[in-house]
């Protein structure tokens, strides 16, 4: 089930994370904010050395054969750093989709040029909504031998960096996914003036753009691929919200006043008590939805669910507890706390909306009655 | 490993309990002490413990092994490694002499409470100031305890007494293994919010105990105190003295049937908070299985100091919860919905107040855990005899 040992994950975690200590450091993810993609190829390029681009893909197509347990490990670490990549879109969710196809030939050519580095992809997977769970807004037509997508797709993350996309169509009647190279006529893209610089999300607009069929993908495997993009992002959420806290608990350590380091009062200890209770919740949701996933357990949905709701909103609730125990210093842009705190915003709305997610887990244990 | 455990258990508890009737086989009533007697000398009560010591050496999954198929069979005395206080902390603390004593006695049959809280020391228990003065080799005991829960039924009690009012509060207090069926034990009952009366008064007067009681050291019992105290609340956070989440007969969580039985599911706001309260519990029980993992592997975990603070939330938060799903029918005690919701409120602050408040549980997590600076006592460093009281 767990395809790599505790040690080796451990190693490759290691690996990644002196990576983003080397290339992606916070004066370094500071840089990157001012640009126009938000995107470090050097950065990615390294990862792709590591074999990380193929870490759930089996070694048929070049991959590492990994499980949702090394990608939520590996996520943490991501998240501790405030990684912003196309990362969980092209090695987490394309490959769950992928690997799912019926045309064969057609998963071969996409995991392949993902485990190479070459292809980097988009999931266009909802709609104004926001919501992976709500039906798309694009519609797919079947016109002289070619697939055709008309339609809007929003918040899809890194479409301006990506060279291939996966979108989400109402497709007669049902729904499915095709393929869509990001070079096609028919695209544009409108790039969002996100609150949280950390994360590039666009609107996509689709006019009779050729495409092509990942046969065999729909609802069901959209359901599938949603779990795992949730479980990935839990795992994010876990790294920054544990980074986020330890500034905080160290802080409250060196900061003086009244004769006192700050933490010493006890209207500080007592919140900081509590949101380690809250971080190790998210910690153990996450970690838990991602080994019921990689054994595919029943409990899986209800699983994925709990991990999406609790470390999106247990993170948010760390950040903004962070920047009131801090007082001053980090009402400013130059304080970190700001920019884990906007990520965590992101996080509550990203793919699926927190008090969804929430819903629906009860919808789950309702299925107990 | 596990499956053959189960078959050894299982055809154990073929040989010896009937399970159809309740009691051991070949006797006619069930009689404690000797049932208890025999899960003892197999090995099945603390299994966890040192062979030389009434275990087996089994980890904690191995242990949990055992105690599911006891539970299947309602077999009863599985996990008295976790759960049987008084015997914990002899086994983890007491004289090796001591342990031979008194160990086996423990662990079939007399309950032993906890002498800890005073009038005037609750949450700061290094304030006790009952007394114990050497006399031979005994100790008169003089003092008052309070809130001590099952002090009627009570064979023992685990009493924090100070022996030396001359040194600072934490230095000149002894822990006893104290027996109370004797002269000069006096126990009266409270009457508890729950309208239960579980815990009491005890006024002891020129009571006796032997010195080979003393479980640990003369005048070190902060000490073996505080092993004792960890292991309560660690019990606490597993949310085992609650009524639990979890029905025998259904695997839906007790709060979600009662919102499906009075037809409280459909709203979308009142949906969110009891989602919401099913993944508190949900997600303390899945940090402490992660604690008991890291325990395998690390020796320990501060992820079980945890528990009971988080237990708190997730109780009060039920029974809040129990009261909106009823509405005002919680107003009225004829059903036994509205019975329980009433009664789990009440009953949630035992969690929150005993055995160390919340707010208690706060400053340990933070100072411990965290590393936080400690609070200043004023009080910590002079002699015990100099401290200012009040109230
Ligand atoms: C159901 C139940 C069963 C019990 N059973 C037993 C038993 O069997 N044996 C036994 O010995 N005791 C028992 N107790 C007693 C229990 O341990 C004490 O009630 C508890 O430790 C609090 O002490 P106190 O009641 O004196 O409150 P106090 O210590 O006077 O506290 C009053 C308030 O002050 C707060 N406070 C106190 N100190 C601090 C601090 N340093 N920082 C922040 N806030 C603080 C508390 O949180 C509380 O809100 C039981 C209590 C209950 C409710």
């Amino acid at each position: 089930m767990e395809a790599f040992s505790v040690e080796d994950r451990q190693a490759m975690c290691d690996t990644f994370s002196r990576l983003l200590q080397d290339m992606a450091d916070e004066p370094k993810l500071r840089q990157l904010l001012i640009t126009e993609s938000g995107f470090d190829q050097s950065v990615w390029g390294k990862m792709s050395q590591l074999g990380l681009m193929g870490i759930l893909i089996g070694p048929e197509h070049g991959g590492v054969g990994g499980s949702l347990v090394e990608v939520e490990a590996l996520m943490e670490h991501a998240g501790a750093y405030l990684y912003g990549g196309p990362f969980i879109s092209t090695c987490v969710i394309a490959p769950t989709i992928l690997s799912a196809c019926s045309d064969e030939s057609l998963a071969e050519e996409c995991l392949r040029a993902i485990t190479e580095g070459s292809a980097i992809f988009s999931v266009a997977g909802c709609g104004s909504s926001g919501a992976w769970d709500l039906p798309p807004e694009v519609q797919a037509v079947f016109v002289d031998q070619s697939w055709l997508l008309t339609g809007t797709a929003d918040f899809v993350s890194y479409a301006a960096v990506a060279n291939q996309c996966l979108v989400y169509a109402n497709v007669d009647g049902g729904k499915g996914v095709f393929l869509v190279d990001m070079n096609e006529n028919g695209i544009a893209l409108t790039p969002h003036n996100t609150d949280d610089a950390t994360i590039r999300l666009s609107s996509m607009s689709l006019d009779a753009v050729v495409a092509r069929q990942v046969a065999g993908v729909g609802e069901e495997v959209m359901e599938e691929a949603l779990q795992v993009a949730l479980v990935a992002l839990a795992g994010e959420q876990v790294g920054a919200a544990r980074r986020i806290f330890e500034i905080t608990i160290e802080y409250l350590k060196t900061r003086h006043q009244f004769g006192q380091p700050i933490g010493s009062f006890q209207a500080l200890k007592h919140i900081a008590a509590d949101l380690l209770i809250e971080l190790e919740s998210a910690s153990s949701a996450a970690q838990h939805a991602a080994r019921a996933i990689a054994a595919g357990s029943d409990d899986r949905k209800l699983m994925s669910c709990l991990a999406g709701f609790t470390c999106a909103d247990n993170y948010r609730k760390i950040t903004a507890d962070a920047i009131q125990l801090h007082g001053g210093i980090a009402y400013t842009m130059e304080h970190p706390a700001h920019l884990f705190w906007r990520r965590a915003q992101t996080g509550q709305w990203l793919y699926c909306s927190s008090d969804t997610l929430r819903d629906n887990y009860l919808a789950e244990m309702e299925k107990m009655l | 490993m596990s499956d053959a455990l189960r078959e050894e258990v299982e055809n154990w508890l073929q040989r010896h309990w009937d399970s159809d009737n309740l009691r051991a086989v070949d006797t006619e009533i069930y009689d404690e002490k000797r049932w208890l007697s025999e899960v003892v000398d197999a090995g099945y009560a603390t299994p966890t413990w040192s062979k030389a010591w009434f275990g087996r050496e089994l980890s904690q999954r191995e242990a949990r092994v055992i105690e599911k198929t006891f539970q299947k069979h309602r077999a009863p005395g599985w996990g008295k490694d976790r759960f049987s206080l008084g015997a914990i902390t002899l086994y983890k603390m007491g004289s090796e002499a001591l342990k031979a004593e008194l160990l086996r006695e423990l662990l079939i049959g007399p309950i032993c409470c906890l002498l800890y809280s005073e009038p005037g020391a609750g949450s700061d228990l290094a304030g006790i100031r009952t007394r114990a003065v050497k006399d031979g080799d005994e100790f008169i005991i003089n003092g008052q305890k309070v809130w001590t829960s099952n002090a009627q039924e009570a064979e023992y009690g685990m009493l924090l007494t100070r022996t030396d009012f001359d040194v600072p509060k934490h230095q000149g207090i002894t822990f006893f293994i104290f027996p109370m069926k004797q002269e000069g034990v006096e126990v009266r009952p409270i009457n508890q919010i729950t309208r239960e009366s579980e815990f009491n008064e005890v006024f002891i007067s020129n009571a006796r105990v032997s010195e080979r009681y003393i479980i640990g050291d003369y005048n070190k019992g902060w000490k073996s105190f505080q092993a004792a105290i960890a292991s309560e609340r660690l019990i606490m956070g597993m949310g085992v003295t609650a009524r639990s989440g979890m029905s025998s007969h259904s695997k839906a969580p007790a709060l979600l049937r009662l919102a499906h039985k009075y037809d409280r599911l459909k709203e979308p706001a009142l949906r969110q908070e009891i989602a919401q309260a099913l993944a508190y519990r949900q997600l303390n029980s899945l940090t402490m299985q992660r604690a008991v993992e890291e325990i395998k592997t690390n020796g320990m975990s501060s992820l079980m100091s945890l528990g009971k603070l988080s237990m708190s939330r997730i109780q009060h938060g039920e029974a809040r919860l129990s009261g909106t799903i009823l509405g005002p029918r919680v107003l009225v005690n004829d059903t036994e919905d509205a019975r329980h919701a009433n009664f789990d409120a009440a009953k949630a602050y035992m969690n929150s107040i005993g055995g160390g408040t919340d707010q208690i549980q706060r400053n340990i997590i933070a100072e411990r855990i965290l590393g936080l600076p400690r609070s200043n006592d004023v009080d910590r460093e002079i002699p015990f005899k100099e401290i200012k009281t009040g109230g």
